[in-house]
């Protein structure tokens, strides 16, 4: 039976390639018939079949594009020209899985970009920036253009396929350039002829990106997106959309009277394909949590998600294999950081270090964690690594079985090609390449690559091996002097070394051009001046010719085969390979760990002045004890269950874990700064659980930040809260019991105050307030929308669904009081309008934020129900913000509101608790009840006082240890625990500077003796540097730059965070 | 002020004579109206005097008159037409010093109309923060209102920014306030490290280029500096032709004479030495302003007596793998190892009232509470150059102090009474004006 199957699928193989010779013939012959045979047998060879199958000596027959026979005892065709492989290992040809291999990207897209226009038109869209006009069906965002097919937009390049085949490549998935999403790669050939021929197969893959590229930032409405979180939304709905695409169309389609058409998009319908894991999507990464984003969306929406890394994957391996994603894995090794000195070595961080050494084990740890990959050779600087970074990656303990996988099966099966591609077996393209030993070793030469067939010489050989020792006679006129000649070396590459009268003579060059070898040599040594060249032609063993002395004397020689050269084993000039002794800690670099830290079962603290910001008030000389992470009991003179885990607090003061009710940290992206209204963004989108920020804030007692949108729109992205769980992935850090939010701004920064010709309405807080008005009236329409299509449809079946619109879902959200917003505002004209509409619309402003000018008018906020979250003293740093004082936060207080002092800033988070001291200072809010500002407040107002912002019973155990009044600026957190583990200890972060300091030292000394020379360039900063920590390092380092920014408040920064 | 709302609320005053109340506030608070010269002796009597020279006196007096200090002890002989004032359990301290602002240069920070510390060009020595201060600055009565008495205000553009002045924080014209001008030329070293961050719009080559470019400007200057020097040296001199005027290079005169310090803004290891170096060349007397990574060189600071501004104390590490407090272990390192400095928060625009609490920082992470009020009094006046004036408690001296209710470096501290050179300042603001219109507001609506 399966014979039989065999035998028919051989014969179907038959027939398709009969039909691929006859397709070849749709070119009408303007000449002459080209009908040269194709059928080859590459004998006497070691063939690797596939990873783990090997054939001692075999051959292949083929035939045409394909191989036709595989085996130790095939029997060649009679049609057939034998090619003797003697010696040679024959692997399948490598596939990469990541290309724009031969991509001709058009000139002018199918939309540009508009120009803004400027001028008022009472009756256009609001969008002052005028939308350009689309050619065809195309998408609105001229990033989003899913239609572009590889496959179109294909040329060979010659030279390229060259030089990929060099590095073992036959075959490659080559997908379209630029965009979000960029269009449908397909599997090409990397041999040569008609374009038609070299494309096995079309649409294979989606191409995706986080990023839209460089230099297509467009206009108008199309300005969006234009950050990470916009990227990231823009393929929620639009994955959304093409859903919605399909199913209005067949609903329209069965009944098109009397309805109108859904909107035609050439873009939606070329998604169709690739929706629900029909057909895979390939992504580029730029580190591992970007890795990470693409598995969150793949989950999300059921794709089969291929992800391009960047070589950073070890450092969440784990993480990985459990996301399931198809890894492409970049070789992409950096150079060795420039530590030659001790101030550039300042420049380096121990995590660029860290991954100098540990990058070339990134597949070798990847395997061993389990995750599936194949390797690419895109992502590297110089493509050209690719196979010495293989190599390398194989030394550094990637079993060569796992890396041939990676390059042939595993990219055939993801493709659903396997039965084209893939290994050494019947039927399959004739894709190989040929070596003379184990590809995976260094000193191993590529031959040939045969490509669907055909033969690349990719390293030219001799026509014949000439080393060997040979009897050597020269001839000058009546002399003879007789001698040896050694002919070492590679037999592609000659050396040669003459031995007359005694005298050892080493050829200065040899020259072997098929079987006429020349050799130059000093005649110094013989007595002679100048140099001397001799050539001849080998016949038999025996090269006999002829040669000029300096002098321009004839002489005759020649050099009879003796025996072989003994293999003599070249010196090692390799370098010992050292495998890192470096293991991954979280997040990678200094400060990380190892493992989260442990939850003791009981922790008890002792004896200390305990502000629990709850009913018990400050309670003096008291204790607390915790189990399995919650709080048992707080009060005077605890019992101490066995097997505690004691701190003795006498003398020290005990709080809650301080809340940060505004805080920017831990993003990859804060500000979609593009449309006044981004509701379907999400900060949850971007968390950078790697932002050394967070272990900064829990030194300072901070436990939990509210990671809020920028104010660069008047209906800004998501939040999210996090607990400053360090060390854990961004999913891990989000706190489970948070209430949804949003952000809201107003003021001088939605309307783009600091612009120069501004063109996005709003241009005033007259327009403003109208866009809170217009964009929820629009969330109600919609709701209706749907509603109706509900009750119709139950009568016609037919009827054209409504689109989804996230944008107006999260609207409605807040309108069911399913989601809070947190309104950044300063003046109090702008508070009392976003009060009315919402007292109009239905909705609740919960918090405003900032709200620097909110003790203007606190009775009406009170009224609203809204709560209050400040700075404590900043002002002046621009006009709305001219008259907030210092009192606001009393003042606010003593109108009853509940209260809170935030940061916007990673500086400042770091010391809350003496912000909470400047309600004491400026207003006199009682101490216990200013304490509460900085954590029952922040809980109150993100509505998690259930769990968190108090030491009560039940609670998280958030908390943290002073030395003395958490008021008091002389005091420190020593030590900050979440959840019953301690995430902070001032002693502990002492050792764990020196032994960061110790591995620097160590790593820094294998840089310096380590082969590569980094004296020479700033190889260390060409490195990326990725994560806000850099970034807010350096703004604190440009505090005296010309143009004083005032403070650090990343929430004035009104612009958008590029997208990394 | 509290106490004030206090006895307000304790009196129930109705609705009339709030008005009052805040009619007076209002017409002395929103442009707080300067003191006058002292005209008498005053004595403060029942405090602790924390003098930043010698021991602290508890239950102590000081005597001042004409704007001088008199006597400062447990018992002085005080004159008998002397203005006793009882400050029993109260704190008297030396009027603290911001070393490094740009107070008075600029009023709302966004708005470029208030904007007047980054002239136009990179060499820029003859342009004076003194005359551009603007004495209505609601920034002055703000931050004095914490015993911020003086501050030094710096030009910021270009490589070499201008020259910058001391201010006492009253005074009817920048004349009245200049305690003393120039106190240094204020230097920016080019950034040396290169940037690659997201908002970076520079490649890393355009980075070096400008950083090499505006080093060269820098030596270029001195270079003309000097030329010029030497020209006018030599006028008068026989064969001498007559050279013009070069109002840049006059300006360099007293710096390349070594009686102006330059004042170097500068925060990385590899700025610093390139500065110290540079200054060492020149043969010029050197602060250094900044200074994240001073510690790493606190040798060569100690060897060359750089004094060093940290400004700010309350800032982030500037690298990922800094120590999380490495900005609040700086002062301890510096002092441990006997370099001079002072502290200052003054880079954070707006918040110069917060300078003790830079201060405090560097306490509660190891500098002694004395070593960090004096970093914040003594200090900044020595590095100045008016220790001889003020920063300290002694006779002879401004009588520029302030009266507190505790330590100033803890946040819950008031300052209630504040001289100037004997003057009794106003200590009421734009803030407290507004906080009491607001409070009037929520008093009106419970009736």
């Amino acid at each position: 039976m399966k014979k039989s199957i065999l035998s028919f699928s051989a014969l179907f193989l038959c027939c398709i390639l009969a039909w691929t010779t006859l397709s070849a013939q749709i070119k009408p012959v303007s000449g002459l018939h080209e009908n040269t045979p194709n059928v080859v047998a590459l004998t006497n060879a070691r063939i690797v079949v596939a990873p783990g199958r090997v054939i001692e000596k075999g051959t292949i027959v083929i035939r045409d594009s394909r191989i036709e026979a595989v085996g130790s005892a095939v029997v060649i065709p009679a049609d057939a020209v034998v090619r003797d492989y003697s010696g040679k290992t024959i692997y399948p040809g490598f596939i990469d899985l990541y290309s724009d291999y031969g991509i001709q990207t058009p000139k002018s897209a199918s939309s540009r970009p508009g120009r803004s226009s400027g001028g008022f038109s009472p009756f256009g869209s609001q969008s002052m920036a005028r939308d350009a006009q689309k050619v065809g069906t195309a998408h609105w965002s001229s990033a989003t253009h899913p239609e572009r097919r590889a496959s179109e937009m294909f040329k060979p390049d010659a030279k390229k396929a060259s030089s990929l085949r060099k590095l073992g490549f036959t075959a490659l998935v080559t997908v379209p350039k630029g965009g979000i999403f960029r269009g449908s790669g397909s599997l090409v050939l990397l041999g040569e002829g008609q374009t038609n021929k070299l494309i096995v197969a079309e649409d294979v893959v989606q191409g995706l990106s986080f990023s839209r590229g460089r230099g297509s930032r467009g206009q108008g409405t199309d300005a969006y997106p234009r950050s990470l979180m916009g990227v990231i939304a823009l393929m929620r709905q639009s994955f959304l959309d093409a859903d919605w695409y399909a199913r209005a169309w067949r609903a329209y389609n069965a009944a098109p009277a009397g309805q109108e058409a859904p909107i035609r998009n050439i873009g939606l319908e070329a998604l169709q394909p690739f929706l629900r894991g029909k057909k895979p999507l390939v992504i580029e990464a730029g580190d591992e949590l970007a890795a990470l984003r693409a598995a969150q969306l793949a989950q999300e929406f059921s794709l089969d998600m291929w992800v391009r890394g960047s070589g950073t994957e070890y450092r969440r391996a784990q993480a990985l294999k459990n996301s399931g994603l198809k890894l492409i894995v970049s070789l992409n090794f950096p150079k060795a950081p420039d530590v030659s000195t001790r101030e550039r070595e300042l420049d380096i961080t121990l995590r660029d270090l860290r991954h100098w050494d540990m990058a070339p084990e990134n597949p070798a740890m990847l395997a061993r964690a389990g995750v599936s990959f194949a390797l690419t050779a895109s992502g590297l600087k110089k493509g050209d690594n690719f196979l010495k970074n293989l190599r390398t990656a194989v030394a550094r303990g990637l079993a060569p079985d796992k890396a041939l996988a990676a390059l042939t099966q595993i990219p055939a099966q993801w493709l659903g090609l396997s039965r084209l591609i893939g290994s050494i077996e019947a039927g399959k393209y004739a894709n190989l390449i040929i070596t003379d030993g184990d590809v995976f070793k260094k000193e191993t030469t590529i031959y040939d690559s045969w490509v669907a067939g055909q033969r690349y010489e990719v390293t030219a050989q001799p026509a014949k091996d000439l080393r060997g020792v040979y009897a050597l006679s020269v001839q000058t006129g009546a002399q003879t002097d007789t001698g040896r000649v050694r002919l070492t070396g590679k037999a592609s590459a000659l050396k040669a070394t003459l031995e007359l009268n005694g005298v050892h003579i080493k050829a200065k060059k040899v020259v072997l051009e098929g079987l006429r070898l020349g050799i130059v040599f000093p005649g110094d040594s013989l007595g002679r001046t100048g140099q001397v060249r001799m050539s001849g032609l080998e016949a038999d063993g025996t090269i006999s010719g002829t040669g000029l002395w300096a002098d321009g004397t004839e002489f005759s020689w020649s050099a009879v085969f003796a025996r072989k050269v003994q293999d003599k084993p070249e010196k090692k000039k390799d370098k010992k390979i050292t495998r890192t002794a470096l293991k991954p800690v979280y997040p990678d670099g200094a400060y990380g760990r190892k493992t989260q830290p442990e939850q003791p079962q009981v922790v008890v603290v002792k004896n200390a002045t305990i502000w629990t910001s709850g009913p018990q008030g400050i309670l003096e000389n008291a204790d607390m004890v915790v189990r399995r992470g919650k709080i048992q009991a707080v009060g005077k003179n605890l019992k101490t269950p066995a097997n505690a885990v004691v701190i003795d607090a006498t003398g020290k003061h005990l709080t809650p874990g301080l809340i940060d009710a505004h805080s920017h940290i831990a993003l990859a992206a804060v500000n979609e700064g593009s449309h006044s209204v981004v509701s379907e963004v999400r900060t949850q989108d971007v968390i950078n659980s790697d932002d050394i920020s967070i272990y900064r804030q829990l030194a300072g007692g901070l436990t939990m930040a509210n990671l809020l949108h920028g104010s660069a729109n008047p209906i800004g992205g998501q939040n999210s809260v996090i607990k400053l769980r360090w060390g854990a992935l961004p999913a891990e850090m989000l706190f489970d019991g948070a209430m949804p939010g949003i952000k809201f701004a107003l003021g001088e920064n939605v309307k783009r105050s600091r612009m120069q010709g501004n063109t996005r309405y709003p241009n005033t807080r007259m327009g403003v307030e109208q866009i809170f008005e217009d964009h929820f009236q629009a969330a109600k329409d919609y709701r209706a929308e749907w509603e109706n299509y509900r009750k119709a449809r139950k009568k016609n079946k037919h009827l054209v669904p409504p689109r989804r619109n996230l944008r107006l879902e999260t609207l409605l959200e807040i309108l069911d009081g399913k989601r809070q917003i947190h309104c950044h505002s300063y003046r109090q004209d702008e508070i009392l309008a976003l009060i009315r509409v919402a007292d109009r619309m239905g909705f609740k402003v919960d918090v405003f934020t900032h709200i620097l000018e909110g003790y203007k008018v606190a009775e009406a906020m009170k009224k609203h129900g809204a709560m209050a979250s400040c700075f404590s003293d900043w002002w002046a740093y621009k006009f709305e913000v001219y008259d907030a004082i210092p009192y606001n936060g009393a003042l606010m207080y003593e109108q009853g509101l509940v209260v809170s002092y935030n940061s916007d800033s990673a500086e400042l988070a770091r010391r809350m608790n003496t912000e909470a001291a400047k309600a004491v200072k400026y207003g006199g809010v009682p101490p216990e009840e200013a304490f509460k500002f900085v954590t029952l407040n922040p809980a109150k107002q993100l509505r998690i006082e259930d769990r968190v912002g108090s030491l009560e019973k039940g609670k998280d155990a958030d908390f943290v240890i002073w030395n003395g009044s958490p008021l008091s600026s002389l005091s420190r957190a020593e030590q900050t625990w979440i959840d019953g583990r301690k995430y902070f200890d001032i002693e502990q972060d002492r050792e764990m500077q020196q032994a960061n300091a110790r591995e620097r030292a160590e790593l820094v000394q294998k840089v310096l003796s380590s082969a590569a020379p980094s004296g020479k360039g700033p190889a260390g900063r060409g490195m990326r540097r990725r994560g806000a920590d850099e970034t807010k390092a350096v703004i604190r380092h440009s505090n005296f730059d010309r143009e004083q920014t005032g403070h650090g408040s990343m929430c004035e920064v009104e612009g958008d965070l590029e997208t990394r | 002020m509290r106490t004030i709302h206090k006895k307000t609320l304790v009196a129930g005053l109705k609705t009339a004579c709030l008005g009052m109340v805040l009619a007076v506030a209002s017409v002395s608070a929103s442009d707080q109206i300067p003191a006058g010269p002292q005209k008498k002796p005053i004595v403060l009597v029942g405090g602790t005097i924390h003098t930043m020279a010698g021991a602290t006196i508890e239950n102590g007096m000081i005597l001042f008159d004409k704007g001088k200090i008199v006597s400062v002890g447990e018992k002085i002989e005080i004159p008998a037409d002397a203005q006793r004032v009882d400050i029993s359990g109260k704190h008297v301290y030396p009027g603290m010093i911001e070393s490094a602002s740009i107070l008075g240069l600029t009023e709302i920070n966004s708005t470029s109309a208030t904007r007047d510390f980054s002239e136009l060009g990179e060499i820029n020595p003859n342009v004076k923060a003194a005359v551009a201060i603007n004495p209505d600055s609601e920034h002055f009565p703000v931050t004095r209102a914490n015993g911020v008495a003086m501050a030094v205000s710096m030009p910021r553009g270009g490589v070499i920014a201008g020259q910058a002045a001391l201010l006492q924080l009253d005074g009817w014209t920048w004349e009245d306030m200049t305690l003393k001008s120039p106190v240094g030329m204020v230097v920016n070293w080019p950034r040396m490290t290169v940037i690659t961050a997201w908002w970076m719009t520079q490649s890393p080559e355009e980075q070096r280029k400008r950083s090499k470019k505006n080093v060269e400007k820098l030596h270029q200057a001195m270079e003309k500096a000097r030329a010029y020097k030497i020209a006018r040296e030599a006028a008068g001199k026989k064969g001498v032709p007559f050279h013009k005027y070069d109002s840049r290079w006059e300006a360099m005169l007293p710096v390349l004479r070594g009686e102006v310090p330059v004042w170097v803004v500068a925060d990385e290891v590899k700025q610093i030495l390139a500065a110290i170096e540079w200054a060492e060349r020149e043969n010029l007397k050197m602060v250094l302003v900044g200074g994240a990574d001073a510690w790493r060189v606190t040798d060569l600071l100690k060897e060359r007596d750089i004094p060093v501004i940290v400004t700010p104390v309350l800032r982030t590490p500037s690298r990922r793998d800094e120590a999380f407090d490495a900005p609040f272990t700086l002062p301890q390192k510096l002092h441990e190892a006997g370099v001079r400095f002072a502290i200052s928060g003054g880079s954070s625009f707006g918040n110069e009232r917060n300078l003790p609490y830079h201060a405090a920082k560097a306490a509660s992470y190891g500098l002694p509470v004395d070593e960090a009020l004096k970093a914040i009094t003594l200090y900044p006046a020595q590095i100045a150059g008016v220790a001889d004036r003020v920063g300290t408690l002694e006779p002879g001296k401004d009588a520029t102090l302030f009266v507190s209710d505790g330590n100033p470096l803890e946040v819950m501290t008031h300052v209630s009474l504040l001289y100037l050179q004997g003057r009794k300042v106003d200590l009421n603001n734009k803030h407290k004006t507004l906080y009491h219109k607001y409070k009037t507001k929520y008093e009106q609506l419970a009736q």
